[in-house]
């Protein structure tokens, strides 16, 4: 175990951890009002094949990721109309949405498996340009990974920082409570679902556009099931979230050095390591009352006559 | 009541919406090209063309998108070459096949069009081909890279471990930290013994050389592929290879990170590594399924068990990379020569496994059918074969 190999789990740690981050993050907001999104691997899906076909068609990445970040949006829009307007059952709405965003993302994606896009240009971490040809590979990061941790910052902000926070905490919390001291819930949640939606976005214009670079079928593989339960492994939190994706994606960046490393383990096992360590860290933090899920989550609100 | 309506009426325009929104992208998508034909005596192009019934209609199903440059689209090149030679053919293919039940249904679907003729390509369609082949006697299945056999039921497949041993060769050269990364799906026969023929490449041309494995466990998950193939590289592998279903993700990782890759499945890979691919080999099976297609229409079809190589032509070498000194493609080249010539063998005793265990003794040769079995890596891979 060299430096540069712990240098390296981090540097892939962080590549493969920004979509995830952001995509926590909108997790995050989602729920803080009050709303669990189960469908989050549908909205990453048609996100990230929206997305992709416009930088393919456009040649521009960043118009790419604009189109992404509005899919999701959108996406969770239907999410919001389903569960707050029509008073639907939050989980049946979610795992609805995914199946749809399957059979969506696969109709938009089709043309596009297999074509070559312009990715994001990559620029050197400032500080480490002067480290051997060797190190400064590690740290060639595109735009989207520098503004992953102030969007962390910039979400906290929002939430514990703001009066629009307030109100979003507020509904997620008590719904009733919030309308009672003249809020609107319903209004309140179509926002949130619309902002969460919009980093949803953004984590899948990270993993298509700059990351594998390409458009496959069902390419998310999981990963937004994977944000759900990492929202839960950082309390809501959105700075925990950032801990909770870095040791995530760190996990499995370890376990693919372990493999490549000639350790005599099965990389089956291997392979359920993160999965492993996250079981871990819910049984250890699982009890703790201090920072619980927020009160009605999951809950319709019925409105207020 | 009437509310429930408009609700109904809402989601409907909402998804109207979101679909319009991605519509001029699906519109203006380009077009696949599809090999077609030009018929050799020129048509008028007044004239109409009057129908004739085909003189054979062939059902091919893949696994995943023949647009992948990847093994799909190698299998789909290869059943569309056969309109090529033989206009009168009539081709029915569906790509994303699922496995099992999906895959009987899709081949139950294209024998009632007509078809007499079904190539089953992917890897889990073997049974379910297998399973239909019994209740339609009178329908041909031909499966890609499988075991089983039957009266109408064979297997096809190009014999990779050649081309895998010239690419090591070319590896060996290339690398300069003496470290090679190779992704693969899961350690399952056949990604063993490339990999085993992979080293011995590397090794016969340097010996210091290592290939450092991993596995992603999937055929297709491009972003584990695509952590995987950082992972290799933040190790300080200089060169990076592959066997999952579509090289497009590897090989395009590793040229972003500017190291050399090498591709496989399907020649096309070349094009996501302009500065860095080194070369790369993939299934070139036209020819002889052509060939296959000929013996059913002319009645002389019966179940080989078919496998070919370089020499055959279906199996074929990419062209170099720009950065690959004229020195290293003569050597790949003449090693070439010697193996299509049949003077080197590349499973040749003794072979030794990374426990020290002798797996093929000296003066004896792993046979191809032996190779299904192989469940050992050789010296010089480091990663475990279980």
């Amino acid at each position: 175990m060299t430096l540069l190999s712990i240098l390296g789990v981090l540097s892939s740690a962080i590549f493969s951890g920004t979509s995830l981050l952001f995509t926590t993050l909108g997790e995050v907001i989602d729920e803080r009002a009050g709303i669990v999104n189960l469908g989050l691997e549908g909205v990453l899906l048609v996100s990230a094949s929206s997305g992709f076909a416009v930088t393919y068609l456009s040649g521009n990445p960043y118009l790419g990721i604009l189109v992404s970040i509005l899919a999701g949006g959108l996406m969770n829009m239907i999410l919001g109309y389903l569960v707050i307007t029509r008073k639907a059952n939050q989980l049946a709405s979610g795992l609805a949405l995914m199946f749809f965003g399957f059979g969506l993302s696969a109709l938009i994606g089709k043309p596009f498996v297999g074509e070559k896009i312009h990715s994001l240009t990559r620029y050197v971490l400032p500080g480490t340009a002067g480290l051997p040809l060797l190190y400064t590979s590690l740290f060639k990061f595109d735009i989207l990974i520098y503004l992953v941790i102030p969007a962390a910052i910039l979400v906290w902000w929002l939430l514990y920082r703001t009066r629009w926070g307030l109100g979003v905490r507020a509904v997620g919390e008590n719904a009733d409570t919030a309308f009672a001291s003249g809020r609107n819930p319903h209004l309140i949640r179509y926002q949130a679902l619309f902002a969460g939606g919009m980093l949803v976005g953004l984590g899948a214009a990270h993993l298509t556009i700059a990351f594998t670079m390409n458009w496959t079928e069902y390419m998310t593989a999981g990963r937004g099931f994977i944000a759900v339960a990492l929202v839960i492994f950082s309390k809501w939190h959105p700075l925990r979230a950032i801990a909770g994706a870095l040791v995530f994606s760190g996990a499995v960046a370890f376990q693919l050095l372990l493999q490549s490393s000639g350790v005599q383990v099965s990389p089956f096992l291997l392979d359920t390591l993160p999965y492993i360590l996250t079981l871990v860290v819910l049984i250890a933090w699982g009890g703790n009352r201090k920072h619980s899920a927020p009160g009605s989550l999951g809950r319709v609100y019925q409105g207020s006559e | 009541m009437k509310n429930k309506l408009f609700g109904l009426l809402s989601i409907v325009v909402c998804t109207l919406v979101l679909l319009s929104a991605c519509g001029p992208a699906a519109t203006s998508t380009p077009v696949v090209v599809v090999p077609t034909v030009v018929p050799s005596t020129a048509v008028p192009p007044t004239e109409v063309p009057t129908p004739t019934p085909p003189c054979l209609i062939i059902g091919a199903t893949y696994g995943g998108s023949i647009t992948d440059a990847g093994y799909n689209q190698a299998m789909h090149e290869a059943v569309m070459a056969i309109k090529t030679s033989i206009d009168c053919v009539e081709i029915i293919y569906a790509e994303g096949v699922p496995d099992e039940a999906g895959a009987t249904t899709t081949m139950e679907n294209m024998i009632s069009q007509g078809a007499t003729l079904i190539f089953a390509t992917g890897n889990n369609h073997q049974y379910p081909a297998l399973a239909l082949s019994q209740t339609h006697p009178d329908v041909i299945f031909e499966h890609a890279g499988g075991w089983e056999m039957g009266a109408n039921f064979a297997n096809f497949f190009g014999n990779p471990p050649d081309g895998w041993y010239l690419m090591g060769v070319a590896a060996g050269k290339m690398t300069t930290s003496n470290k090679i990364g190779f992704v693969a799906n899961s350690p399952f026969a056949w990604s063993l013994v490339f990999l085993n023929a992979f080293e011995l490449g590397v090794q016969s041309v340097n010996p210091d050389a290592k290939t450092y494995v991993t596995y992603t466990q999937a055929w297709g998950d491009s972003a584990k592929e695509a952590e995987a193939t950082n992972a290799l590289i933040n190790q300080g592998c200089d060169v990076i290879t592959m066997h999952v279903d579509s090289p497009i993700t590897v090989v395009g990782t590793a040229e972003s990170r500017g190291v050399y890759s090498i591709g496989f499945q399907n020649l096309a890979a070349q094009q996501f590594a302009p500065e860095y691919w080194i070369s790369g080999t993939g299934y070139t099976l036209g020819g002889k399924l052509t060939w296959l297609a000929s013996t059913v229409i002319d009645g002389t079809w019966t179940p080989i068990f078919l496998r070919c190589g370089m020499s055959d032509g279906c199996m074929a070498m990419a062209p170099f990379g720009k950065r690959v000194p004229q020195n290293v493609q003569d050597l790949v080249m003449q090693k070439k020569a010697e193996v299509e010539a049949g003077t080197l063998v590349v499973f040749t005793g003794p072979i030794v496994d990374q426990d020290g265990t002798v797996r093929v003794p000296a003066g004896e040769v792993l046979t191809a059918d032996n190779m299904s079995y192989v469940d050992w890596l050789v010296q010089g891979v480091v990663g475990s074969p279980k």
